[in-house]
């Protein structure tokens, strides 16, 4: 049972930390850019949620909808303001840009909201909590399961606009070749604008259900940047799939690996178990897995392989 | 004729005059510029040691004036010496409310030593007293006293026997871990199990569960405030059912806004005061304030950063005129404030005791369930 309960937390962490990573991957696609902002993106979702939430008092997933239109805004202003006017410039300046953002970000969270940590609402209900289920023998959150659901819809709607709508195809055009997109006419500045809206929307998306949970504060941001990139890192430069198995690997790392010991109870024999299975290990070691993956599969898990023609 | 009518009257405002300028002469206006950290990860503490040190700045004592500028420092350490350096240049200031970040003060000390300026904080960090700088004064109960209070209650009120501890990967972290580990060893208590966290774990699940399956009896914590919000959140959702003593990361208002009640029903933490459990007057009155001025309620670094500006602000109404007045009056003096009589121990340390507070599961304001007083020269 204990393997379920776990599988449930891993699910729960990973598709939030999987939203995050696919609107960095967006970006990244969409411009070549890497979007340091997107960290503080999903905390500036979080507080947007928390005062949708204290003004409105409707549960997180009526509150959904809002909170996309007005976090898609907010990354079409982020695209406008930090990337359109430096394009032609070299990445780096775009590195700075969004740092910059996620600076002023992070400034103007601590002006609005203060320091302190705030939750924003449960998806379902509007109190601190949202209840407990029981399921095969597993007790899980019903936050915890709705975060699933939310998150796989999210990643279907989002899989349906990039496959079955004409504004999602000429999105994946620009991705994969500006130059020729713009040859045959994609609108390719539009086209990058409206991929900054909709990476801002999934990262608002994240900041919801992260911060019910787990609480969200104006420096939230730098914790979730770095966890997108090692997910992308481990699931492939650019690769969408990848994201979301990168983001469930280092959930999975999170939570299984310091409960190893209870899972197999033989490890609790080794000398320092509990120094062995901690959670500060359990970091090391994710991060030594992504050592491992780099020089294994130096394009990520999913990312393709290169090779030279003899 | 209307030259007698005006004699009185040019006498009397002659009267108005003198004595005015008699006040004025008689009103000290001491500087004491306010260093602390408002931005960064360090806000929320922050923010309260700001809005204690402006409270006292605001009200002072009949007979003091203060001059007084907020300095943002962030959470680096040239942000902090930069302010200071600043706030010198200004002119000489009689006391520096200073940051309660270790490493920030650990950067100030220097300074505060060549210009013989008193740095009053609220920073834990048990290395700024050890460095024999007789211009640091601080205003927190150190490590060894609010972690031996919580293992004493923790024995006192729970009879533990085989605890688990659980501390943050930071410096706070594990500062306070090695005082746990100190206070359980002296009364023969060995944990069964000890993790420390990183700041950025988000699941409490894998680590409640290894505590339960060592044969923890209770838990011990030494967490920041969102961490600890955050573990009491999965013990509560795990029905753990263990005594839980918590560090004063729980006793700050805004941690305990994040939880239902139910949540942290017979729950305890230790801190150095507890303001909004209001047990006098006094303090009734300082937290009715606090809320005015600031829409809020005050924690211990609110009322902890308010005595330590008012023990300054006293020094100067008895007469303390200078930075070197100021400093002997702290270092020799002691000063009955709201949460406790400062006093200090030889080495800057002003603050000697700490209070356990216990939550009801019905209320978000705990009770205040122990006092504990530790001589200046313990630990």
């Amino acid at each position: 049972m204990i393997g379920l309960q776990l599988l449930v937390q891993v699910l729960a962490l990973g598709a939030a930390y999987g939203l995050v990573a696919l609107g960095f991957v967006l970006i990244l696609n969409a411009t070549g850019a890497v979007n340091f902002s997107q960290g503080d993106l999903v905390m500036a979702g979080g507080f947007v949620a928390v005062a949708l939430g204290d003004r409105l008092h409707l549960p997180g997933l009526v509150l959904l909808p809002l909170l996309i239109a007005i976090m898609a805004a907010l990354g079409a202003a982020v695209a406008l303001v930090a990337y359109m006017p430096l394009r032609a410039r070299p990445p780096e300046a775009v590195f700075i840009s969004t740092i910059a953002v996620g600076i002023i970000l992070q400034n103007g969270a601590n002006r609005l909201f203060g320091a302190e940590p705030l939750a924003a609402p449960p998806l379902l209900g509007v109190g601190p909590g949202g209840g407990q289920v029981r399921f095969a023998g597993v007790t899980a959150s019903v936050q915890s399961l709705a975060i699933i659901a939310v998150a796989a819809l999210l990643i279907a709607a989002l899989h349906g606009l990039f496959v079955h709508t004409q504004f999602g195809r000429r999105l994946r055009a620009t991705a994969q070749d500006r130059e020729v997109a713009m040859a045959v006419g994609i609108p390719v500045d539009r086209m990058i604008v409206g991929t900054f809206a909709v990476a801002a929307a999934l990262a608002g998306a994240a900041g919801l259900l992260l911060s019910n949970v787990f609480f969200v504060v104006p420096t939230s941001g730098g914790d979730y940047i770095l966890k997108a990139y090692i997910a992308v890192v481990i699931g492939g430069w650019g690769s969408i799939p990848g994201a979301i198995a990168g983001a469930l690997l280092i959930a999975a790392f999170e939570v299984i690996y310091p409960s190893l010991p209870l899972l197999l109870p033989a490890l609790n024999a080794l000398p320092d178990s509990d120094g062995w299975f901690s959670q500060t290990v359990s970091t090391v070691m994710l991060n030594l897995a992504v050592l491992l993956i780099l020089f294994v599969r130096p394009r990520g898990l999913f990312g393709e392989p290169i090779g030279q023609r003899p | 004729m209307r030259a007698n009518r005006l004699l009185p009257s040019a006498f009397f405002l002659g009267v108005v005059l003198l004595a005015g300028w008699r006040a004025l002469a008689a009103t000290a206006t001491p500087n004491i510029p306010v260093l602390v950290p408002i931005t960064g990860f360090l806000a929320a503490e922050g923010g309260s040691q700001r809005n204690g040190a402006l409270l006292a700045l605001r009200d002072p004592p009949a007979g003091v004036r203060p001059q007084f500028n907020v300095t943002d420092t962030g959470t680096s350490p040239e942000g902090a010496v930069n302010a200071l350096e600043r706030a010198l240049s200004d002119g000489q200031p009689s006391a520096v409310v200073a940051s309660m970040l270790g490493t920030q003060m650990l950067a100030m000390l220097p300074i505060a030593l060549e210009e013989k300026v008193p740095l009053i904080t609220m920073s834990g960090t048990a290395d700024i007293t050890r460095k024999g700088n007789p211009y640091v004064f601080r205003f927190f109960p150190t490590d060894s006293v609010v972690k031996g209070a919580q293992v004493r209650y923790a024995i006192d009120a729970f009879h533990i026997a085989r605890p688990a501890v659980i501390a943050q990967t930071t410096a706070y972290g594990q500062s306070g871990q090695a005082e746990l580990i100190k206070a359980l060893s002296a009364a023969g208590i060995t944990p069964v199990y000890q993790d420390a966290l990183d700041v950025s774990v988000k699941d409490m699940r894998p680590v409640l569960a290894k505590a339960r399956a060592a044969g923890a009896d209770s838990l011990l914590l030494q967490l920041h405030a969102g961490p600890t919000a955050l573990l009491l959140k999965a013990a509560a959702a795990m029905n753990l059912g263990l005594p839980i003593v918590a560090g004063s990361g729980l006793a700050q208002p805004s941690t305990v806004a994040l939880l239902d009640p139910a949540e942290i029903k017979g729950v305890c933490a230790e801190t150095g005061s507890s303001p909004i459990s209001a047990e006098t007057p006094a303090m009734q009155s300082f937290v009715a304030r606090y809320r005015a001025a600031f829409g809020a309620d005050p924690d211990g670094f609110a009322l902890g950063q308010y005595d330590a500006t008012m023990m300054v602000l006293q020094a100067v109404a008895h007469g303390a005129g200078d930075a070197a007045a100021v400093t002997k009056a702290l270092a020799s003096e002691s000063y009955p404030g709201l949460a406790m009589t400062y006093a200090s121990d030889g080495h800057g340390n002003m603050a000697h005791s700490a209070v356990i507070v216990c939550y009801d599961g019905v209320s978000p304001i705990p009770k205040i369930a122990r006092h504990y007083d530790f001589p200046a020269d313990s630990p």
